[in-house]
């Protein structure tokens, strides 16, 4: 089976939701800023994805470590522990009494991520394509070399 | 001084002096001819020597400083034509002393020159002349003048070391010796003393508020009342009589604009206060190199005796601007380009009381537009005020803050008159007013009114009825003003909201079985957060206010809290600050939820355990809340504290459900709020309730690097369902009844391109009001040491800034010089420093009354805050006496005394007010009839289980009537009386000694030591 390129494929989607995850904050972050939004929503909605973007992102690295994508897998690790320490802090939630003096920092914060994930996802797919292309190379040259034997 | 001395005009009249100054040794002429003169010639004599010494150490600097003022004069500027005779006098002998001495005051004078000149000089002349005369009938200068030289004070104040440095140290000693001496003496010159004060007092209102001109016009005074009538030592007595009770004379200061103390006794001063200039006021230290002594007398430093002095400048450059009671800016000179607000560095902001109680006939009319609805700008949403043009013949008039052109609704039309202004604006308070009230359609409200319900949550356990928490609040039928009762523990919410007006009995039988139904109760443990959660399903529906009542630590269900706070090891460390913040996310969501619903949450503590009230008081500060901390609550003393500020509580004008925004101008922008409240969008204030006893401070900057506008206008917009005060809470509640009002405070502000005027429109209070919360603020998040550390750093570098500024053009030396406008600022510094929220370490103040002053401190008015910084200091004692005297007249009698322990006076008693308690002060000295008069059988035993209460005599009623009458001008707190004796400790310490801000305590600053500490870093990188 192809599993290199089906992992990649997983990892592809991950990403997305990664990057998906961010943007939707960041949209939220915006729309209280420019007063579409309460903070109470905002809040709501923010910290309802952040625990889960977090484990996604944890899963993401972990499989990274067990599969052997060194590379990747050190790549992806800082945001690990930076979410690990948030969650060890207890600050990883939007607090909704000082949504707006954290405000700023939230959103940059968030915006540095997305860079990061979009990143992410431009390594993930060029992984992908990489894996892909090997995939049909190696099965070729196996075609190959049962036609030849 | 320094004002006076720039005069040259002053000179001339000299030749008075030269009479004396003849006869005496050349240091003596030297030095000032004013107080030298009076000094020398006691001396020798023995009865009088104690006084004698004080006119020299302490008048004879003031008169010194003054003298020096002079004295330059001669040999720098004006040496040649102008004073002839002077010069050859002087000179020789002062030259070396002068040259460096004049030098720092004189670019002062410069400046001024023209106008302190003829008051000042006329006045010292003939003053000194008199006393000359004086003294020359009386004395001849004893061998020992020679040494004495009044010069020197002057010239160790100004920090050059003269060639004569020595004696000074001498003089200062002989002083600080002399001074036990003189206390006891003191009390016969008391008498004369406040006469003295009087006649002085008609004088000194002529003049300006202006440093200078009241020194000087303290001297006229002085003069006029004292010299003529009386013999020699009449005078000098009047002096002395000024010293004498220390803690008068400590006002005075030159800085004091009405210059009460002023007159002789502010000697001390020493030449403290120099040259005020028109431009700044300065301190200057004596440098003797490597002596501790700071060459600056402590009593001269600037105090805020008068109380809060709001800046008039601003009101009357803009008269149209609401009073400052509304809203107060930090300088009312917007600076015009980011470079200055960077170099600004104090806050710049405003801080708003947008129900400030405003006294009878002052009342903010009441505008309805009725069916044309309220006039505001189509674009910013600005409400019209009067800064507003109308154009066009009256047919548009445009905003003043967004300048969009609008169009005048028919409704509204009125013409214009020849100069533009409509004919009706007499009828059109909006128009000319910067306070109003419109009365607002029902489209500005989210829903209707809803009635005002109090939601009392009652603590039952064990510790609460032990306390009498319980049967204190039956004691107070009045207090019965609860509009809805219910009890937690029955659940179905739609039965547990009573009117109470229908139901008072069901109401007052509930509370009064409410001892009763718990006193078996010996349950330690409190369901706070359940009962928390329950108490929000019931109210959620109508908004309105909770009432907390808590004597335990929350240990049950969700939101139980741990006991912190007992490990002394966390202070010092990084993991300090969160022992200030609340510990379970459940309390900031609660508060969040609760401003949702509009909900108020006032908290009432009063366990003398932990009960963890950082945690508790996050629900009072997201809802506009209040938390009120009884430690130690026993109802059999605090009970009439509890009841006065439960019915105010209860029974203050109040807005629910109130929104409040900050508009301004283009080009600026609030950024950061500080206060009890929520944030509902960046620039919207969510209050569920707000009243008069809450303030809100904010900070602004500009959002483009120059503003280009004149003038920049800052409108505050309160909007709310008016329910009448107390009308409510007896009357049935009607829907129709509530009328929704917008409260609009209007203010301009002049945009200005220097920093120096800035600095001169700065307004202390609101400073040290943005200030403090900034402080607080800060240590939820950093160390104490850090907050104390960066309010000292921003002083620091306020006044390196203010001193670049002139420090060139003025040859400031190595005086300290501030602006007029900040000279208590330095002081307010200090006492913030030593306020109860970061004060000290661990063992300075217990960890709940931290937090629950951090609270108080964050919602409290201007005024009030400053009170409580620096609170009031009086002596009673003689006006107890005074049998002629009423109370009301009391307070003119007794002035406010530095807080200082040297104030206290162990035959004296005295009132410390912080507008939150009355500590009152028994001396150790004090004549056992005034304790045995004011404390009855009790007046030996131990203070602390005392209770002053009425007794019959007349002592006792007055001085009851006066606490009274302190009561009733401060009235948002109810001051319980705290009685120490001197010397009883540790109660002594608690209540009084650690609250001196002036002194040294526990190793932290006095405010000598905090002067110099300061000059000393603003110095270091200058």
């Amino acid at each position: 089976m192809a599993w290199e390129p089906i992992l990649w494929v997983i990892f592809l989607v991950m990403t997305m939701v990664l990057v998906a995850s961010n943007m939707y904050q960041l949209v939220c972050l915006s729309d209280l800023e420019a007063d579409y939004m309460n903070p109470y929503e905002t809040s709501s909605r923010v910290n309802a994805v952040i625990v889960p973007e977090m484990v996604l992102h944890g899963v993401f690295c972990f499989v990274l470590l067990v599969t052997g994508h060194w590379i990747m897998f050190l790549i992806t690790l800082p945001i690990a522990c930076y979410n690990m320490m948030l969650f060890m802090k207890r600050k990883h939630l939007i607090d909704v009494t000082e949504v707006f003096r954290s405000l700023n920092a939230e959103k940059k914060n968030r915006i540095a991520k997305l860079g990061f994930y979009v990143l992410l996802f431009a390594l993930v797919i060029i992984r992908l394509v990489l894996s892909v292309m090997n995939h049909i190379i190696d099965e070729d040259d196996a075609v190959h070399e049962s036609a030849m034997f | 001084m320094g004002t006076e001395n720039t005069s040259s005009a002053n000179t001339p009249p000299r030749p008075v002096a030269t009479p004396f100054a003849a006869p005496q040794s050349t240091p003596f002429s030297s030095s000032r001819p004013v107080a030298g003169p009076v000094a020398s010639a006691f001396r020798p004599t023995p009865a009088l020597a104690p006084q004698t010494t004080m006119p020299l150490s302490s008048s004879g600097p003031v008169v010194g400083s003054e003298a020096s003022g002079y004295r330059p004069t001669p040999p720098g500027r004006y040496s040649g034509p102008s004073v002839p005779p002077p010069p050859s006098l002087y000179g020789p002998p002062t030259g070396g002393p002068f040259q460096r001495f004049p030098t720092p005051q004189f670019p002062s004078t410069t400046q001024a020159p023209p106008r302190t000149l003829p008051v000042g000089q006329p006045v010292l002349p003939s003053h000194s002349a008199g006393q000359v005369s004086s003294m020359a009938a009386s004395i001849s200068p004893p061998p020992q003048i020679p040494s004495v030289p009044m010069g020197f004070p002057p010239q160790s104040i100004s920090g050059v070391p003269s060639s004569v440095n020595a004696p000074p140290s001498s003089i200062e000693s002989s002083f600080f010796s002399s001074r036990p001496n003189l206390q006891p003496s003191s009390p016969p010159m008391v008498p004369s003393y406040p006469a003295a004060r009087g006649t002085f007092q008609p004088a000194l209102p002529g003049y300006p508020g202006r440093q200078p001109n009241t020194e000087s016009a303290s001297f006229l005074a002085h003069q006029g009342g004292y010299e003529p009538p009386r013999a020699v030592s009449a005078p000098f007595v009047s002096h002395p009589g000024g010293y004498v009770p220390p803690p008068p004379l400590g006002a005075p200061q030159g800085f004091y604009p009405r210059g009460q103390m002023q007159p002789p006794g502010s000697a001390p001063p020493t030449g403290a206060v120099q040259g005020l200039i028109e431009d700044f006021s300065s301190l200057s230290f004596g440098s003797v190199p490597g002596s501790f002594d700071p060459g600056l007398d402590s009593k001269a430093l600037p105090r805020p005796l008068e109380g809060d002095v709001e800046p008039s400048s601003f009101a009357e450059m803009y008269p149209m601007n609401c009073n400052a009671r509304f809203l107060r800016l930090t300088t009312s000179a917007i600076p015009s380009s980011q470079s200055l607000v960077s170099r600004w560095h104090l806050p710049l902001g405003a801080v708003v009381c947008p129900l400030a109680e405003a006294p009878v006939g002052e009342e903010v009319p009441v505008v309805n537009f009725g069916t044309t609805g309220i006039i505001r700008c189509r674009r910013c949403r600005t409400y019209v005020n009067p800064y507003v043009t109308f154009t066009d013949g009256g047919r548009k008039w445009r905003c003043n803050i967004c300048a969009l052109l609008n169009d005048v609704s028919g409704d509204y039309f009125a013409h214009l008159d020849a100069s533009g202004r409509r004919i009706d604006l007499d009828q059109r308070p909006e128009l000319i007013k910067g306070s109003v009230e419109f009365i607002a359609p029902a489209e500005y409200m989210v829903r209707p009114p809803m009635p005002p319900v109090y939601f009392f949550l009652i603590d039952v356990s064990i510790s609460a009825v032990r306390s009498g928490m319980l049967e204190s609040s039956l004691t107070q039928p009045q207090m019965m003003v609860v509009s809805d009762l219910d009890d937690i523990f029955i659940p179905l919410p739609d039965d547990l909201l009573v009117n109470l007006s229908e139901s008072r009995t069901v109401v007052d039988a509930f509370l009064e079985s409410l001892p009763t139904m718990f006193q078996d109760n010996v349950n330690v443990e409190s369901a706070f957060g359940p009962a928390l959660k329950a108490a929000f399903m019931i109210v959620s529906q109508l908004g309105g206010k909770l009432l907390i009542f808590q004597n335990t630590l929350p240990s049950l269900g969700v939101g139980r809290l741990r006991l912190r706070g007992d490990d002394i090891r966390v202070y010092g460390t990084d993991k300090e600050h969160v022992l200030r913040i609340p510990e379970d996310p459940f309390y900031k969501q609660m508060a969040a939820d609760f401003t949702k619903y509009q909900i108020a949450v006032n908290v009432y503590a009063f366990s003398d355990k932990y009960t963890d009230i950082a945690s508790l008081g996050t629900l009072a500060k997201y809802t506009g809340g209040q938390v009120y901390y009884y430690p130690s609550f026993h109802s059999a003393i605090q009970k009439e504290k509890l009841r006065h500020e439960l019915t105010r509580d209860l029974t203050r004008e109040t807005a629910w459900e109130a929104v409040m925004r900050v508009r301004c101008g283009k080009g600026v922008r609030f950024t950061s709020y500080h206060g009890n409240f929520m944030l509902r969008s960046t620039d919207l204030l969510a209050l569920p309730a707000v009243d008069c006893d809450k303030a809100y401070a904010m900070q602004l900057c500009l959002e483009d690097t120059l503003l280009t506008t004149q003038t920049v206008y800052f409108q505050v917009a309160l909007l709310y369902p008016l329910i009448h005060g107390k009308s409510h809470l007896f009357e049935r509640y009607t829907s129709s009844s509530g009328e929704r009002r917008i409260r609009v405070h209007t203010a301009a502000a002049p945009v200005v391109t220097e920093l120096g005027e800035m600095y001169r429109q700065a307004d202390t209070g609101a400073i040290v009001s943005l200030f403090s919360r900034l402080a607080i603020e800060k240590s939820l998040s950093y160390k104490l040491e850090e907050a104390r550390n960066s309010v000292q750093q921003r002083i620091v570098k306020a006044l390196r800034e203010y001193r670049n500024l002139y420090a060139v053009q003025h040859r400031v030396g190595s005086r300290m010089i501030f602006p007029e406008s900040l000279r208590f600022f330095i002081l307010y510094g200090l006492a913030l420093c030593k306020s109860a929220p970061i004060r000290g370490g661990y063992a300075d103040v217990q960890l709940d009354e931290r937090c629950a002053a951090g609270y108080t401190m964050m919602a409290l008015p201007v005024k009030r805050l400053l009170k409580l910084l620096y609170p009031n200091l009086m002596r009673i004692d003689e006006c107890l006496l005074q049998t002629s005297l009423q109370a009301d007249e009391f307070e003119n009698v007794c002035k406010r005394l530095p807080l200082t322990a040297e104030s206290l006076d162990s035959r004296g008693l005295y009132i410390y007010d912080d507008g939150f308690r009355f500590v009152i002060w028994f001396g150790r000295m004090l004549s056992p009839d005034i304790a045995k008069n004011l404390l009855g059988e009790d007046f030996a035993t131990d203070y602390s289980r005392v209770t002053l209460s009425e007794r019959d005599n007349d002592m006792s009623r007055k001085l009851m009537r006066i606490l009274k009458k302190l009561r009733e001008t401060d009235q948002s707190y109810y001051q319980l009386s705290h009685l120490v004796r001197q010397g009883e400790q540790p109660r002594e310490g608690f209540f009084l000694l650690s609250n001196l801000v002036e002194d040294q305590t526990g190793g932290v600053n006095g405010y000598l030591e905090w002067i110099l500490q300061i000059h000393r870093q603003i110095q270091q990188n200058a």
